[in-house]
């Protein structure tokens, strides 16, 4: 990647205010990366490889409905990650944000999102902000997220950074609500929630969460280490009579999918990067 | 400074006492200075990524013996400053090299996701690598130069390696893992006063108080100074996010050789593990400061019970751990391992008569027991008068003991559950084995429920059909009848699973109990008598497991053609999703086959090793197949939870690699002009590469087959490290009485020690069981006097041969020998888990008896004199 990535990570203007209805070209990387720099004001070169990953991300079905794809293609992840890891901001790989923590590799974030069909209006509840790359990429999807972080430090920076991002123009994080508290307790004041992302290492799915889900709702959590995750799919359902029951699956549905190896675009031909390179 | 008159050292072999104490201790702060490493890695990242750095660090004296094969006239004759050097940097060394390898960032978690992480490995290791070879450098030089009395020198080297690695253990009780490198270093400014002291070399005894002063002062007073931690703890350890909790307050820290152990209260912990999902809807919360995290050597939490009233309890019948009480309400029950009181305040809760509870780590017995705020939390727990504390491993206690339980538990033992992220390193687990399942299964009573919980978290399925293998294995040896009727297994889905096993059967209106629970929890039967099942899917679920792992990755709609339903989206109207989750159904379909036959064809064709755990492969590691090994390579981020096992692949690579290099980096400077006067090149290579491989791999092997009877890992390290190291240096001071015989006594000493080891591996198993079950005195007093016979004689062959090259005039293949010996052992090292996890550990004494067997005619090639030189 090129070597002077790594230098920037100034917040441009995003020249055009944001609309639901937008959807960034996806038949080639010049139609997408000039409409991006034309209403996003985003740096070219990330651009470029924000386009890569998701050429693989595509190719690999983890970005499946035109809403997730237009989720992760108008969702900066460079500036989600640190300083140190830009260069390596769209590898298929998850990176160390400091205090114990990681932001999910791409592949992971657009896997498990589809995997939950997030519909405007819906409100998603996230315990473990983290980075805040997930919550940015659910307000692509939704105007109603919540997200808490047990770790003060981490959440105060993060909400910081999607407060100079509010201020440089991307005003869809406006949808996120955020705080810092113990995450096993839910949002009870916002409860119920359609939808639950949980990232954070537990024993047991908390009760709280469970009683804050909707009927029908849907729970993930990732489950084992960082590398080859599983995701632990909760549904909550009510019968007739009125008994609530909770189905644990995977987000597959209980297919056996193929693990992916890392991947990467290279020219017009998506290649495995042994072990996850750039 | 050089050789001249030689005060300390001499040709003629006297040698004054001073020098061989100065030898013993320096050679014991090498070993300390291991021992030394490991902890910090253990504390602050992760053991076996410390166990490769040291490893490989001790290539240092496979380097050093190459270096001064190529120079050796040089070094004759500069003797005296080599090792003068050589001892004064070591101890600075160990702290600057310390100091600095914990300011840089290696974090084991991103090795294969961050190139950058490979290289901070390596620099570890060149960081660790300098002192061990400042060690090397003074060990050879002492050695070339005492070569004709090897026999004494080297004596001095084992014992005192012995002695002081003990003493080391000794220090962890008054060091934290930070400041254990105290040890070291003390070791060592003692063994080099001494030394300068027998060679009255003033300047240097000046030198080496000035190194003191700056090795002592670099560690305890410059960290302050420059704000640099002493020991860097990965924000990845389990209790580096309890220090995070703003509410955090650590109540208990206490250091020992069976590790830190620190108890932290915090509202932000919570503990339940495995608990039902149902528990949501049929309570009105969960208890709120409930728990303190325990934490050892930083891994953790282990969740310790707040002593609650009996409403804020109800919980504990979501739990799994709950089971076998649904059947036995008032139980006379033994807990097998306490850990954090889980088990045993769910067992008095439930009613339970009384219970006998076993811990084997003293450290947290004595928290429990003796710490005020703990018992207060605890409500006292190991003094309620129901609770009798056995001070063992319960295995080993229900092994010797007559008495018999309704209920025995063992749940989730040495296991702190949440994700450890690079911290799966391979462990002993004799506590789940079919020897200690048979042992739990006979002490019941009639109708007695033994009730084993494990986490199930991976996906295929790889510990749990480990686990219900084992337990169906030893139930077959326990009872002869069909065990069809004696087995119940639960399972949730990416959390725990659990089996009761009922000495004499369950009933139907037993079953008929228990899956009424299991319904009300809504946790998934696995196995019940009588259970339905349908194996037509068996041959696709076998086939897509493995496509999943070695396959070429490609979604399968894409297989078909077809862009089909979506598998990631929730489509409840997708009538091609199985009904059963292909985790439960590959528990199925292991239960029937171990039940009902079938189960060696399974477990050959599944994805992964799934054979019972026994005595001799007690892991929970290692799931790869031998055969599987090359196709991982482009996908290790899948296999990350079994990377302790894979890193010793990379240990033995990287081992076997650069060995070969040292080797033969004097072969290929010298081959013909400093060899071309020493036959027997070839039969000397693999006679010092013989014992090298077989001397470590008995005393790994060792350590890992002691703690069957000595029920600790730390405990059989200092037994067998001190034990090994002493009986082979009397045996190597016995062995000069034996030179001038050494032709007609060497070849029985070998066959002697083949014999011995081979016998070990095969006979020792009912032994160590017998040794055991005794008072802990006794167990210790066997130990030793069990290793004596192999390992006295194991002292023989490495002096009597360096004697000989010494005396034959062989000087370059002294020097040469003692490097191959070296670099064999940091092989053997590596090897000896590998063989262990793969054939067993009796394999390991097998190959290590082997080894010596082989050493046998290669002897003679040593004894070969020296050919004249050409005129």
């Amino acid at each position: 990647m090129a070597a002077g990535l790594a230098a920037q990570r100034a917040l441009a203007n995003v020249p055009v205010p944001y609309n639901w209805d937008a959807m960034p070209p996806a038949d080639s990387a010049k139609t997408y990366i000039g409409w991006m720099q034309a209403n996003r004001g985003e740096d070219p070169v990330y651009l470029a490889e924000h386009w890569k990953r998701y050429r693989v991300l595509v190719d690999n079905k983890d970005l499946k409905d035109d809403r997730n794809k237009r989720a992760f293609l108008m969702t900066p992840r460079e500036k989600f990650v640190r300083p140190g890891n830009l260069p390596r901001a769209y590898a298929n790989a998850f990176l160390d944000i400091g205090y114990g923590v990681t932001i999910s590799g791409p592949h992971l974030v657009g896997r498990m999102t589809t995997s939950i069909d997030v519909q405007k209006g819906e409100k998603v509840l996230e315990i473990g902000t983290g980075s805040g790359y997930q919550s940015a990429y659910l307000s692509n999807l939704t105007d109603k997220v919540w997200t808490i972080e047990i770790i003060k430090p981490l959440a105060e920076r993060t909400r910081q950074t999607y407060d100079e991002l509010i201020a440089a123009g991307y005003s869809e994080y406006k949808a996120i609500t955020s705080k810092n508290a113990d995450g096993y307790y839910g949002w009870e004041e916002a409860a119920p929630f359609d939808k639950i992302i949980v990232t954070c290492g537990i024993d047991h799915v908390p009760p709280p969460l469970l009683q804050q889900l909707k009927d029908g709702g849907i729970m993930v959590i990732p489950v084992g280490p960082p590398g080859a995750q599983h995701v632990l799919k909760v549904t909550k359902q009510k019968a007739a009579d009125g008994t609530i029951t909770v189905a644990r699956s995977d987000i597959y549905n209980g297919r056996i999918v193929p693990f992916v190896p890392f991947t990467a675009l290279s020219g017009d031909t998506i290649k495995g990067t042994h072990n996850g390179g750039q | 400074m050089t050789s001249g008159d030689s005060a300390a050292l001499t040709t003629d072999g006297r040698i004054p006492l001073p020098a061989y104490l100065a030898v013993g201790l320096v050679a014991g702060s090498v070993i300390a200075l291991q021992i030394c490493i490991m902890r910090i890695f253990a504390v602050g990242n992760w053991v076996h990524f410390g166990s490769l750095v040291v490893s490989l660090a001790l290539l240092g004296f496979g380097l050093t013996s190459a270096v001064m094969c190529a120079g050796k006239d040089w070094f004759e004759r500069h003797w005296r400053g080599v090792a003068a050097t050589a001892l004064l940097l070591f101890g600075p060394l160990m702290v600057a090299a310390n100091l600095i390898a914990q300011q840089i960032p290696f974090n084991a978690i991103f090795l294969i996701s961050d190139p950058r992480q490979k290289w901070l490995l390596l620099a570890n290791f060149l960081l660790y690598f300098l002192p061990f070879l400042a060690g090397a450098l003074f060990i050879g030089t002492v050695l070339l130069r005492s070569r004709k009395a090897f026999a004494r020198v080297y004596f001095a080297d084992l014992v005192g390696s012995g002695l002081c690695g003990f003493s080391v253990l000794g220090a962890m009780y008054l060091l934290p893992p930070e400041n254990l490198i105290a040890a070291p270093l003390a070791l060592w400014a003692i063994g080099a006063w001494l030394w300068f002291v027998a060679q009255h070399d003033r300047r240097a005894t000046l030198l080496l108080g000035i190194a003191t002063l700056l090795a002592f002062g670099g560690h305890f007073l410059a960290p302050d100074w420059l704000g640099m931690p002493k020991l860097a703890t990965s924000d990845y350890k389990g209790v580096a996010y309890a220090r995070k909790f703003p509410d955090m307050s650590r109540v208990y820290h206490d250091i020992s050789p069976f590790g830190e152990l620190e108890l932290y209260s915090s509202s932000y912990l919570h503990f339940a593990p495995g608990l039902s999902d149902n528990a949501a809807f049929n309570l009105p919360e969960m208890p709120a400061n409930a728990y303190w995290g325990m934490y050892i050597d930083g891994d953790g939490p282990i969740g310790v019970m707040r002593s609650l009233p009996e409403a804020q309890t109800a919980y504990f019948r979501f739990l799994p751990m709950h089971y076998p009480y649904v059947l036995k309400p008032q139980a006379d029950t033994f807990v097998a391992q306490f850990a954090g009181g889980i088990s045993t305040v769910v067992a008095l809760r439930s009613g339970a008569r009384s219970v006998t509870v076993a811990e084997a780590n003293p450290a947290i017995r004595d928290a429990f027991q003796n710490h005020q705020e703990l018992r207060a939390f605890t409500g006292d727990l190991l003094h309620d008068p129901k609770v009798k504390v056995i001070g063992y491993d319960g295995r080993l206690y229900l092994a010797g003991t007559g008495n018999h339980y309704d209920v025995i538990d063992l749940s989730l033992a040495d296991s702190a559950g949440l994700s450890n992220p690079g911290g799966f390193a391979i462990v002993e687990k004799y506590g789940y084995t079919e020897e200690a399942m048979r042992t739990y299964m006979r002490a019941l009573k009639a109708g007695g429920i033994l009730s084993v919980t494990l986490w199930n978290k991976e996906d295929p399925p790889k510990s749990v059909l480990r686990l219900y293998a084992t337990m169906v294995f030893a139930a077959r040896q326990v009872d002869t009848t069909n065990p069809e009727n004696a087995f119940y297994a639960i399972s949730t889905y990416l959390s725990t699973t659990t089996v009761l096993y009922k000495r004499g059967g369950f009933s139907p209106g037993e079953i008929a109990k228990l899956r009424d629970t299991t319904k009300g929890l809504s946790f998934d039967e696995v196995y019940y008598p009588g259970m339905e099942f349908d194996g037509s899917g068996a041959d696709a679920l076998l086939a897509e497991y493995h496509a999943q792992i070695f396959g070429d990755g490609k979604p399968q709609d894409d297989a078909s053609g077809a862009d089909a339903a979506d598998p990631t989206l929730d489509n409840a109207g997708d009538d091609t999703a199985p009904q059963v989750l292909p985790a439960i159904a590959m528990g199925r379909l292991a239960w029937h086959s171990l039940i009902f036959g079938g189960w060696d064809e399974l477990a050959q064709r599944y994805v992964f090793d799934i054979h019972p755990l026994t005595n001799d492969r007690p892991y929970f590691a290692a799931y790869e197949k031998a055969s599987d090994l090359p196709r991982i390579t482009d996908r290790l981020e899948l296999f990350q939870d079994d990377w302790g096992y894979l890193l010793l692949w990379a240990t033995l690579g990287v081992a076997t690699a650069v060995s070969l290099v040292l080797i033969l980096l004097p072969v290929l400077l010298g081959w013909r002009s400093i060899f071309s006067h020493n036959p027997g090149k070839l039969g000397t290579i693999v006679y010092f590469a013989c014992l090298g491989l077989g001397y470590i791999m008995v005393e790994v092997g060792l350590i890992a087959k002691f703690i069957e009877a000595l029920g600790n890992a730390t405990v059989s390290a200092a037994v067998l490290i001190t034990g090994m190291l002493v009986f082979s240096g009397i045996g190597s001071f016995a062995s000069e009485r034996f030179l001038d015989r050494s032709r007609r006594v060497m070849p029985m000493i070998f066959v002697a020690i083949g014999l011995l080891l081979i016998g070990y591996g095969t006979l020792i198993d009912p032994v160590l069981d017998w040794v055991g079950a005794l008072p802990y005195g006794a167990r210790l007093l066997l130990s030793i006097l069990l290793l004596a016979p192999p390992t006295f004689l194991m002292g023989f062959p490495m002096p009597t041969a360096m004697t000989t090259l010494g005396r034959l005039g062989k000087d370059h293949m002294f020097l040469w020998a003692w490097g191959i010996n070296g670099c064999f052992s940091v092989i053997g090292a590596a090897l000896v888990p590998i063989v262990a996890t793969t054939f067993g550990l009796s394999a390991v004494l097998a190959i290590a008896g082997a080894a010596y067997l082989l050493a046998l005619p290669s002897f003679f090639a040593v004894l070969l004199p020296r050919s004249p030189r050409p005129a």
